[in-house]
């Protein structure tokens, strides 16, 4: 299928910008939360949609009360995003354990109602999703997402680097280090929702963890971080777009392959670029 | 004793201003003192040490300083204006394998804005050249963060702290992780930019050496003040013994005629 068939279909048309979309705002969203070692958080909070999603399905079934599925799930992400924090912060457990009760804890209550609703085809679709499944609500959405979140970390970067590397030094410059945190927890709750459609619950880190991690690998400074990341960002899901349509694969795996295969590659080329530029 | 404030005429011009006043300071974590009542003054130009065994809350002193941890009882009455303070901490937390330059680090450390896709703005990248020159490191601004000696990266956090163009430097452990030559080096640098800017500096140092060398005044921290006053008098057998226990004494043969060849 030629670049212009692809385009000629109204929903891989979607799927194409919203992988433009959603891929480098991951990517840079993915070198902070690299940077500062949230890496299972975001995966935590991927899997947690299970319940948020659930619960949506189950106001509706039960009371007959039509909600937007998304706003459901933005609000159960966001508060249980507010509460990991606040624990980790304020109680005695550490930040990971914290973290894997509240993250199982929420699949197993989630998986649970969908079990009441007997609709365990519910489940593959959260687990999994599709990029197909975008209409053109969704980009604008993801669209507007991208545009406030990408802002905000954009000028937000200097603070959260001299947070995460010199945390003392950030409070004498007045840093609000709490406030900053819980934004960026918040941050990454939005972010992991609106791209639950794309990759689904079970795959979706891979978006944020690897292009920063494959950056990583063959930059030698922060702005070469950046740059390839956002490339990496833009190029592996379009690739896997390309993949899944070319070759009749799931969406959502084909985009994570893509991006492993890209992380694999800079892993191999990394004793050559050294010796190159990035040094 | 006159203070500096009560003398609008400048008669007591040569009498350092007082920058911080720590009247009887108490942190408590929980229902656990690590503090109780700290009382020091800070002077400008003062180089003092806090020493103590582990646990004896000096780090916890020096978060109070930057008010990173609130005080449960007293107070730290500040000058106005409040010094500006430039903090050097023990080390980074960070993934040395993270990709970040010395330069952007810098700029990272400087107050305002950073450009990150166009690189470090001109304003910014001449006051880091300024002050690698100052902490002779100007041949380590490409260089990654994560691929320093203990040495370099110790003068590179002293030139962050720098930037923030300090009255006050606050330095956790500086020699923590650094090999002798370093250690003096670093000594020698601490020396003359105390001397050049009139610079007040407060640092933990578990070396007593450095504590020998560099302090003017030596606090000794046991959760209270046990000791307050020149290195000769607290760094005395006496103190030390009461401080630190027996088995810290024949560590310090003859280390109190030892002080100052800077």
């Amino acid at each position: 299928m030629t670049l212009g068939e692809i385009w000629s279909y109204e929903f891989m048309r979607y799927a194409v910008l919203s992988a433009a979309i959603l891929g480098p705002l991951c990517a840079l969203l993915g070198v902070f939360v690299t940077l500062r070692g949230m890496a299972f958080f975001s995966d935590a909070l991927a899997h947690s949609a299970v319940s948020g999603i659930a619960i949506g399905f189950l106001v509706e079934e039960r009371f007959g009360l039509h909600l937007d599925p998304m706003l459901v799930v933005l609000a159960f992400s966001l508060l249980l995003a507010g509460t990991m924090v606040w624990l980790s912060r304020n109680g005695t457990l550490a930040p990971d354990t914290v973290i894997a009760f509240s993250f199982t804890g929420s699949v197993a209550f989630g998986v649970i109602v969908i079990s009441m609703l007997g609709n365990y085809r519910l489940l593959d679709g959260i687990l999994f999703g599709s990029i197909y499944a975008n209409g053109p609500q969704d980009i604008v959405r993801q669209a507007g997402l991208a545009l406030v979140a990408g802002g905000f970390l954009i000028t937000q970067m200097r603070s959260y680097t001299l947070l995460t590397l010199n945390p003392e030094m950030a409070h004498v410059q007045l840093i609000r280090s709490a406030l900053l945190h819980y934004a960026f927890a918040l941050l990454i709750a939005a972010t992991v929702v609106i791209c639950l459609k794309m990759l689904g619950a079970l795959l979706l880190s891979a978006l944020i963890v690897v292009p920063a991690a494959a950056a990583k690998l063959v930059s030698g400074n922060f702005r070469t971080l950046l740059l390839v990341s956002l490339g990496i960002g833009l190029l592996a899901p379009l690739a896997g777009v390309w993949g899944s349509i070319r070759f009749n694969l799931p969406s959502g795996p084909a985009i994570v392959i893509s991006n492993i295969a890209i992380l694999l590659a800079c892993y191999l080329l990394r004793p050559l670029l050294n010796r190159l530029a990035f040094r | 004793m006159m203070s500096a404030w009560a003398d609008p005429l400048g008669v007591e011009a040569e009498s350092p201003s007082i920058l911080a006043e720590l009247v009887g300071i108490g942190v408590r974590y929980g229902s656990q003192w690590v503090l109780r009542n700290i009382n020091l003054t800070l002077r400008s130009g003062d180089r003092i040490a806090l020493i103590g065994p582990n646990g004896a809350g000096k780090t916890t002193l020096l978060k109070a300083l930057l008010g990173m941890v609130p005080a449960a009882e007293g107070q730290i009455r500040w000058a106005h204006p409040k010094p500006r303070i430039g903090y050097v901490p023990q080390r980074l937390q960070f993934d040395p394998h993270f990709p970040i330059s010395v330069e952007e680090f810098l700029a990272v450390s400087a107050p305002g804005p950073a450009r990150w896709f166009g690189g470090v703005p001109r304003s910014k990248s001449r006051a880091i050249a300024s002050v690698l020159e100052r902490v002779e490191a100007v041949d380590l601004v490409g260089k990654k963060l994560g691929t320093l000696s203990g040495g370099e990266l110790q003068r590179i956090l002293i030139a962050a702290a720098l930037l923030q163009q300090p009255q006050l430097m606050i330095l956790d452990e500086p020699a923590s992780n650094i090999d002798q030559r370093g250690s003096q080096a670093l000594q020698a640098l601490l020396w003359d930019l105390h001397k050049e800017y009139g610079l007040t500096l407060v640092f933990v140092s578990h070396d007593l050496h450095w504590v020998g060398r560099l302090a003017d005044r030596v606090a000794c921290l046991d959760t209270t003040l046990c000791g307050l006053g020149s290195p000769d008098e607290v760094l005395s057998d006496h103190y030390l013994e009461k401080t630190y226990g027996d088995s810290f004494m024949p560590k310090l043969g003859g280390l109190a005629g030892e002080r100052n060849p800077l």
